[in-house]
């Protein structure tokens, strides 16, 4: 039978009420043809229409809002990366053509984006490595496992506005922690947000959220088949050989999967280099920290080059695009699912 | 890894305890030092353990800024954006999970497609236009995406209710219950843990939010993650550049309780949304 969000009974004159689902298709099939009638070809398309209604009813909010708020905006910001836009000339704006991603790809836009790309070469594989090692540390079996994985998660969920206010008060000249700590063993401060140790104040900030990935990775863990170790152990392989030849390669999906997702997210770091240089929204942050996405940002919202940002945006989001499907393309790789083990 | 040697075991443990124990100081030390610092006197030495403690640098920390106003903010925007959010999201994905159409499974394709749309590609040209027709400095843009939905958990409430019986839902339909009906009736009250996962993730995400905020609303509308980026306010009155750490560290400490109660709170059930899709929340 089919439904609709009205009930049944207010469709008095429905035919699939009198010949059930698979009757209407066959109906639509000789009225289609024969064409007998206008009016019970009509009927019939009604109810198809009220068979199908549901579920653009149920999708409707969402889909709305997508073309409304997500699609046109879309699209509409990629025009206006062809145009002059600069949050004055609304009504007059101009085509300039390619001028903008010239721009991006001749320009500073560049510098940061190498800037950027050396920090996620670092941040990103020692963060999945961290990761990954605090995954396999928990899944021994030590007591207390719940303790120390909330410990290892959660700077994951504090907000980036926390993480970076907390870190910038850590890194402080004056009263920060680590200049603290450092002088009990008798070492000399350390400018940490200077030009020299910004990128490596950055990173270890970054670092603290490396347990992010951490209960993917558990849940991947208790999918290794315990037979494998056991079968290993018996051929006589050490904890190290089991470790390198059974559990790094059956985790190796998982762990290029979240290797993506962490180069997608550190190509985007936006807050964080704002943050803990202690300004605004609108101050750029030294040079060091001045990555690609603060670049897009400060042009837009400090300088109102708007249509060159969009231009910045667009090349990023195609970059992100294209590692985007390089995760789809081998999804067949590392999908396999994992019941919650508590 | 796993060490299957019975009982001798516990002393080869001694250093993995010792290991995990050294990590864990490290992971909770910067929130630890956070707290202890937040209760510093601002005039006094720093030491990694206050001398004496001050608890009125949370008094600071809320009057010297309008701490009070950017909550309520918050709280407008998390309502909006989450509690909307949640009831939305349950309701597309239930269309998508068990109702049939043409051209669903291309629809669903974009709804994933959105989930990797950088939001930053799509707010800023929406904030031209909404700033173009006046809709900025409000916080109407938060209710249009909280009845939008949000395409993760819209997945995530597809993959929950395709695990429901379908003989539930039959014999409902045969008791001449329509979809809303079964929606309401059987699915809803069946969805506590999905309903808790997507409404702690989303509360998160939109009570850590500063961006979009800053884009589209006023100073005095801004929630506290927005307002307490670069917030001078927090500096001897005497001599604005001089910062007050220790009052920075109370209003941080404040800011995210909320996020830490939700989170010890509702711990499992984001270890479920997490796990269930593989992607980090």
């Amino acid at each position: 039978m089919h439904y609709s969000v009205y009930g049944r009974r207010h469709r008095p004159f429905d035919v699939c009420a009198v010949y059930g689902e698979k009757g209407s298709e066959a109906l639509v099939g000789t009225m289609a043809y024969s064409g007998k009638t206008k009016t019970a070809s009509r009927t019939v398309r009604r109810s198809r229409f009220k068979k199908y209604l549901p579920f653009y009813l149920f999708i409707s909010p969402w889909l709305i809002v997508f073309l409304a708020l997500g699609l046109i905006p879309l699209l509409w910001g990629l025009y206006l990366s062809f145009t002059n836009y600069d949050g004055f000339n609304f009504n007059s704006v101009q085509w300039i053509g390619m001028s903008n991603y010239v721009q991006v790809f001749r320009g500073g836009a560049m510098a940061a984006l190498g800037r950027t790309i050396l920090i996620t070469v670092i941040n990103v594989p020692l963060g999945t490595a961290i990761g990954f090692m605090l995954a396999v540390l928990l899944n021994t079996k030590v007591k207390g496992v719940a303790i120390y994985r909330t410990i290892f998660y959660l700077p994951a969920v504090f907000p980036v506005v926390a993480t970076g206010l907390m870190w910038s008060a850590i890194y402080a000249d004056q009263g920060g922690m680590l200049n603290e700590f450092l002088s009990i063993f008798g070492l000399r401060p350390i400018n940490w947000l200077g030009y020299t140790w910004a990128p490596t104040a950055l990173i270890l900030m970054l670092l603290w959220g490396s347990g992010g990935a951490l209960l993917i990775y558990l849940a991947g863990l208790k999918g290794v088949p315990q037979s494998l170790y056991e079968s290993a152990a018996i051929d006589g392989a050490t904890p190290a050989q089991r470790f390198f030849h059974v559990t790094v390669p059956l985790m190796t999906p998982v762990i290029f999967f979240n290797l993506v997702l962490g180069i997608i997210g550190s190509l985007q770091i936006l807050l964080q280099p704002i943050i803990i240089s202690g300004g605004s929204l609108t101050t750029a942050p030294i040079m060091p920290i001045y990555l690609y996405m603060v670049d897009a940002w400060l042009q837009i919202f400090s300088l109102g080059r708007f249509s060159y940002g969009l231009a910045m945006l667009w090349v990023l989001f195609v970059i992100v695009l294209l590692l985007t499907l390089v995760v789809f393309a081998t999804s067949k790789y590392w999908v396999y699912y994992e019941a919650p083990g508590e | 890894m796993v060490e299957e040697h019975g009982r001798g075991r516990n002393h080869k443990q001694v250093p993995l305890y010792a290991l995990i124990f050294f990590l864990c100081a490290i992971f909770i030390f910067p929130a630890v030092w956070t707290f202890t610092n937040s209760l510093q006197s601002i005039a006094g030495p720093v030491g990694l353990f206050p001398s004496s403690i001050h608890w009125n640098n949370y008094v600071r920390a809320v009057t010297m800024i309008p701490f009070g106003r950017y909550l309520v903010n918050s709280f407008v925007i998390v309502g909006l954006a989450a509690g909307i959010g949640t009831i939305s999201s349950a309701f597309v994905g239930y269309g998508f999970a068990r109702l049939k159409a043409p051209g669903k499974g291309a629809l669903f394709i974009v709804v994933l497609a959105t989930m990797m749309l950088p939001g930053i590609v799509t707010q800023i040209p929406t904030y031209i236009l909404f700033s173009h027709i006046g809709l900025t400095n409000t916080y109407l843009p938060w209710l249009f995406w909280g009845i939008g939905g949000n395409a993760f958990f819209i997945f995530l409430y597809r993959q929950f209710f395709m695990g429901i019986p379908v003989e539930l839902e039959e014999a409902a339909r045969l008791d001449g219950c329509s979809s809303l009906g079964i929606f309401g009736r059987i699915f809803i009250p069946l969805s506590f843990p999905i309903i808790a996962t997507t409404g702690i993730l989303s509360f998160q995400g939109s009570w850590s939010d500063a961006l979009t905020p800053f884009m589209f609303l006023s100073t005095n509308q801004w929630p506290l993650a927005t307002a307490l980026i670069g917030s001078s306010d927090y500096s001897l009155p005497s001599h604005p550049w001089v910062p007050l750490i220790p009052v920075v560290d109370a209003a941080t400490m404040l800011f995210v309780i909320p996020i830490l109660l939700l989170f010890f709170f509702g711990q499992r059930f984001i270890i479920q949304g997490v796990v269930t899709t593989g992607l980090k929340g």
